[in-house]
């Protein structure tokens, strides 16, 4: 037996089932499988990806050459393509433009080994940095209207290669999601002209059930309304609409957060596969009042029905507040 | 070079990849035949009846057979573990800034063969009639409720689909107090267009595919199959009637028979094209119509019911799920060619 929770963002409903809950070890998490090989990024690999757009480096290390701490390229098999001015057509009662975008790959560390929940602060710090380094200079780009910031973690997840990495594409186009995001935002702040994702923050401060960390700057909490078990998302707690902004002493706390969340994830739930995506606003979006970005982090667990697809109608079986206690239960 | 498309119902972008395009070969084979799924005693078959949750909903029956027993084609029977309760009052409250409705609804499964046949595509053609009566029976029965909106009726194929590990023909319908969001997104985009043009998009998409083909898997008996232009996944296809219709619960007997026969068409090019490959189907309908002031009138005229088919090839990457933004590697022009030539 369940209830019915309406997402305050999108107007989503959800089935929490509150009866027969699913615990962290009623899920399996699927077995991550070394496939082995030579990993083109690695140090000494670096001639195997295409050359780099950005890096820290130590000392006086070349590009493309081993020295580096993150690493990005541009994606050797990009869904989208860097050159050519954007082009819209219409066929008939379709429209379409040509495939124009940026897809980059952030080699999170030299490690091969070593995921982001394994990295010491400081090294998350510098992935942060480069996903604000990244974010910045594409934005200048007038072609582009949005960048997405995003981690597939494990095979489950749509993870290809092993390499901890993460992924941005700079797209023409506002994602669904996203616009959907937006809309609900405005609306909420035209009637009661506060910002949704505040006054939510506010709500779970108050009420703690769901709340996995917190620390200055950051909170990550279960969402009440989660559409997957165990799924979380990390929120600024100073409003701002747009990722990029992030001052300095917010790197420093976000990387703790993130690195916390993700290995109380690890561990509750046997090193599940996960994706997290950052919601940010759009480039040059004026609303910077209703609009709040933020991390969702989402674990892989179990299968999909494919009609939560179809319908956009998902069904629940951990409660928001069940998954929160587990992963504030962790001892790290 | 890769190419943005738009859903012209909900305006969502799909990246189409028409260089790199993606052949049914392509796919690392996942037959539902070759699962290994430990299968529990079926509780679906013919004779096994005291194993599903009593009552019998609704059932076509052989003449003279008691409801229970066997003798049945098609069988409606509660979910074993259903998501929502059938009793009680509708309830919405609030808490804090947050909605919530009290889980009433309700889930059922219709058993499409007394056979233990798993695939769709295996039913004989007057099996897939029976089990689209018994869906309409079951629609119109619970639409007369007035606690709810929707019925969503759909179909998991394979555990890959999110199927259980009864593999044993059946479809899935709960019915609803709320509209599923992609569902209402589809009928407010219908109705704008409709405010817009005053025709119906689904009608106009229909008239644009015939007269350009180049996306149609079948086109026979008033219903036509194709490639959506902005398909989200290879080889994801609709099904739905030449004809204007908004909802799929008037579809008359003979146009069952018509509908069964184009779904066992295009399932079975499935099958062959792509190696028994897991699939999910889910009928999108217009709502329940309960009278209610601001209920928009043009439902009837703007809104199209079709049969959305989406074989689960790819893992669909995280961040597709966190979007809405899909990347799609088999252009749904070389999908439609493939599966309408397949025999």
């Amino acid at each position: 037996m369940g209830e019915l929770r309406r997402d305050s963002i999108t107007g989503r409903w959800v089935i929490i089932e509150i009866d027969k809950v699913k615990n962290p070890s009623d899920y399996e998490a699927e077995p991550h499988v070394r496939k082995g090989g030579i990993c083109p990024f690695c140090p000494g690999n670096e001639h195997m990806t295409p050359p780099e757009i950005f890096a820290h480096r130590e000392g006086e290390t070349k590009p493309n050459l081993p020295g580096w701490q993150t690493r990005v390229i541009p994606n050797k098999f990009p869904a989208l393509r860097v050159e050519g001015d954007i082009d819209r057509v219409g066929l008939g009662m379709y429209d379409m433009m040509n495939g124009i975008g940026a897809h980059e790959v952030i080699i999170e560390n030299p490690d091969h080994n070593r995921e982001l929940c394994d990295l010491t602060d400081h090294e998350v710090e510098k992935v942060i940095w480069a996903y604000r380094n990244r974010s910045l200079d594409l934005k200048g780009d007038k072609r582009f209207k949005y960048i997405l910031i995003f981690k597939n973690y494990g095979a489950s997840a749509g993870a290809t290669l092993e390499h901890p990495h993460s992924q941005l594409i700079a797209l023409p186009i506002i994602p669904k999601r996203v616009g959907e995001e937006l809309r609900w935002a405005e609306r909420y702040y035209e009637y009661r002209g506060r910002c949704v994702f505040c006054d939510m923050i506010h709500q779970e401060i108050e009420e703690r059930e769901r709340i996995i960390a917190e620390n200055k700057s950051f909170i990550a909490f279960a969402p009440f309304v989660s559409r997957f078990p165990f799924e979380f998302s990390i929120f600024p707690k100073i409003h701002g609409a747009e990722f990029s902004y992030i001052q300095k002493e917010e790197v420093v706390d976000l990387a703790r957060i993130l690195k916390e969340t993700l290995l109380r994830m690890k561990l509750a739930l046997k090193d599940t596969s996960y994706n997290f995506i950052i919601h940010t606003s759009p480039i040059d979006y004026r609303e910077e009042a209703d609009y709040h970005w933020h991390i969702e982090v989402m674990p892989r667990l179990g299968r999909t029905a494919g009609f939560e697809w179809g319908t956009g109608f998902y069904l629940n079986q951990t409660p928001p507040e069940i998954a929160a206690w587990a992963l504030r239960e962790v001892s790290l | 070079m890769p190419e943005f498309r738009k859903d012209p119902i909900i305006g969502r972008w799909v990246i189409v990849a028409t260089e790199r395009a993606r052949r049914p070969t392509d796919f690392i084979p996942h037959s539902v035949s070759e699962e290994k799924i430990a299968e529990p005693p079926c509780p679906f078959c013919e004779g096994r009846e005291d194993q599903t949750p009593p009552p019998e909903i609704f059932a076509v029956r052989n003449p003279g057979t008691k409801p229970n027993t066997p003798g049945w084609r098609v069988r409606v029977v509660p979910s074993v573990s259903p998501v929502l309760k059938i009793e009680g009052k509708i309830e919405r409250h609030g808490r804090g800034i947050y909605d919530v409705i009290n889980g009433i609804g309700a889930h059922e499964i219709i058993v499409e063969t007394p056979q233990h046949i798993y695939n769709m595509a295996d039913l004989p053609e007057e099996q897939i009639t029976d089990s689209i009566t018994a869906y309409i029976e079951r629609m119109t029965d619970l639409g007369r409720d007035a606690r709810f909106k929707y019925a969503l009726l759909f179909k998991n194929y394979g555990a890959a689909a999110g199927s259980g590990r009864v593999r044993h023909a059946h479809s899935q319908l709960i019915a609803m107090p709320v509209n599923p969001i992609r569902l209402k997104d589809e009928l407010v985009g219908a109705r704008q267009y409709f405010e817009y043009k005053e025709r119906c998009i689904f009608c106009d998409i229909i008239k644009q595919e015939m007269d350009t083909g180049k996306r149609i898997i079948a086109d026979v008996d008033g219903f036509l199959a194709f490639a959506p232009f902005a398909s989200r996944f290879p080889f994801e296809m609709w099904v739905l009637p030449k004809k204007h219709s908004a909802d799929f619960a008037n579809l008359t007997k003979d146009k069952r028979a018509d509908l069964a026969r184009i779904l066992k068409l295009v399932l079975t090019k499935l099958k062959r094209a792509l190696v028994d490959p897991p699939y999910n189907i889910i009928l999108h309908t217009a709502p329940f119509r309960i009278p209610k002031a601001g209920y928009w009138k043009s439902i009837d005229e703007d809104f199209h019911w079709h049969l959305e088919i989406m074989p689960r090839l790819t893992r669909v990457a995280g961040f597709e799920w966190g979007s809405g933004f899909y990347i799609n590697p088999t252009p749904p022009e070389d999908a439609a060619k493939y599966l309408s030539e397949m025999e």
